[in-house]
């Protein structure tokens, strides 16, 4: 037994020192790459975060943007009587509603409400005046009275007024003392118009027409008395 | 190696959650609403459930007129139970109809009688070619009757009246049953359906009754 063989032969010993140096060398680097790995992480990580928020972000914007542009149209707020469109010359009355026998002094002329008889005139066309008593109840259940002074509406004037009424609650007939040449009454509304050609007539119709406001505007506007002169 | 932080601090990440939790339920709040305001807007004025309704308003108010004039004017007994069924029950189908227009935001007076039944295929038009009906011809179109065929039956007295009303009136529920028919096909509004179906059952049955009718007073 050599005791030189415990130290081990020169050659070895460098080799064993290189061993060293380079075990130290790879540790460093180990650890170097090791710190790089964790600066590469956590770099990847912090670009991870601004790509999660900034995604979470754009998402959050656009539900909010889609909730604005999305929606729906808010509903159509017409309300029938005057509170919904504004037609220009249209006036507004408040006038009692009673059941009354015999002639009533009106306020309107012609009558846009009032005391009236308890019998309601039928709807429909006439050519001869009415008695405001009869008509005015027919105003309670809806009816348009489209009223015309005979001397300055007549023949084609009449027939393209005609045409643009409804077939139904509806009364026309020539009126005495008109100051204007047609008068569309219905229950505390009236226009005066000079020619049936305004597009006012239409605008009435679709507010005043059977409205909510009047008094009973579903009850009916046949069955009782017809006029005089009625087609 | 504990407190080594980078990127922004945690104040700003709280703020910035915060903000974002805020903005969602934001937009969630709004979009619950959606549904709601739908339900509110429809049916519009150009709809087959607001034609529907306007036009058998016209269609029943001259059902009940017709109903009350026999109801005062027959000596038959089941006849004039029947006049008060119609009157009664279509007065009130004509106040519901009355009252969807009301809420639904709508005016009473619409375009051109049986305008809407236009997109529906099952209803035999004219043809386009035909020149825009007249409103007395519409009228006709639905069942209705002409002035002068009520001028007629209001003069009538005894079987002649009975017979001129169930003439009339079963002209008038057929008129009344495609109109039914037509809005079941184009419409979606489940009162609407409902009542429009009912009225047809109810109308059915009825014509049934005023055939019987006409056979056990002979009518011609």
């Amino acid at each position: 037994m050599s005791p030189k063989s415990t130290s081990g032969n020169p050659a070895n010993k460098a080799q064993a020192d290189l061993t060293i140096k380079q075990q130290r060398e790879k540790r460093r680097q180990e650890k170097l790459a090791e710190y790089q790995r964790q600066v590469a992480k956590r770099r990847r990580r912090g670009l991870m975060w601004w790509i999660v928020g900034g995604v979470a972000a754009l998402t959050i914007a656009g539900v909010v943007v889609a909730s604005i542009v999305f929606a729906p149209e808010p509903a159509p707020t017409f309300e029938a009587g005057g509170t919904g469109a504004q037609i220009e010359g249209v006036e507004t009355f408040t006038n009692e509603t009673t059941h009354v026998e015999g002639v009533v002094d009106y306020e309107q002329s012609p009558p846009a409400g009032g005391p009236h008889n308890q019998v309601w005139l039928n709807c429909g066309i006439y050519t001869e005046p009415q008695q405001n008593e009869y008509a005015v109840h027919s105003l309670e259940h809806g009816a348009v009275w489209v009223t015309y002074d005979p001397a300055l509406v007549q023949g084609d004037e009449l027939a393209a007024l005609e045409s643009q009424l409804p077939s139904s609650y509806v009364i026309l007939s020539p009126y005495e003392g008109l100051d204007s040449p047609i008068v569309l009454s219905a229950w505390n509304a009236q226009l005066k118009l000079d020619s049936a050609d305004d597009e006012r007539v239409s605008e009435f119709f679709e507010e005043y027409w059977r409205n909510q406001n009047a008094p009973e505007p579903n009850a009916a506007c046949t069955g009782a008395i017809d006029g005089p002169g009625r087609q | 190696m504990t407190a080594e932080r980078t990127g922004p601090p945690r104040w700003l990440l709280i703020t910035l959650a915060a903000v974002a939790v805020a903005a969602l339920a934001f937009a969630i709040g709004r979009f619950s609403t959606f549904g709601v305001a739908a339900e509110a807007s429809a049916p519009t004025t150009d709809s087959a459930e607001a034609g529907f309704a306007r036009d058998m308003q016209v269609h029943h108010a001259q059902a009940v007129d017709m109903a009350m004039t026999l109801y005062r004017e027959t000596d038959d007994a089941d006849l004039r139970a029947l006049a008060y069924d119609i009157a009664t029950a279509q007065s009130a189908q004509a106040g519901e109809m009355y009252s969807w227009l009301v809420s639904w935001g709508l005016p009473q007076r619409g375009g051109t009688l049986m305008a809407w039944m236009a997109d529906d295929p099952g209803h035999l038009d004219h043809g386009s070619s035909a020149a825009p009906a007249t409103e007395a011809e519409l009228l006709r179109d639905m069942g209705m009757a002409t002035e002068e065929e009520l001028d007629a039956f209001e003069a009538a007295s005894g079987v002649d009246a009975d017979c001129q009303f169930l003439t009339l009136m079963t002209r008038h529920h057929e008129g009344a049953i495609d109109m039914v028919d037509a809005v079941l096909r184009l419409g979606s509004e489940p009162r609407v359906l409902q009542v429009a179906q009912s009225m047809k059952d109810v109308q059915q049955f009825e014509l049934d009754s005023m055939a019987a009718a006409a056979l056990r007073l002979g009518c011609s």
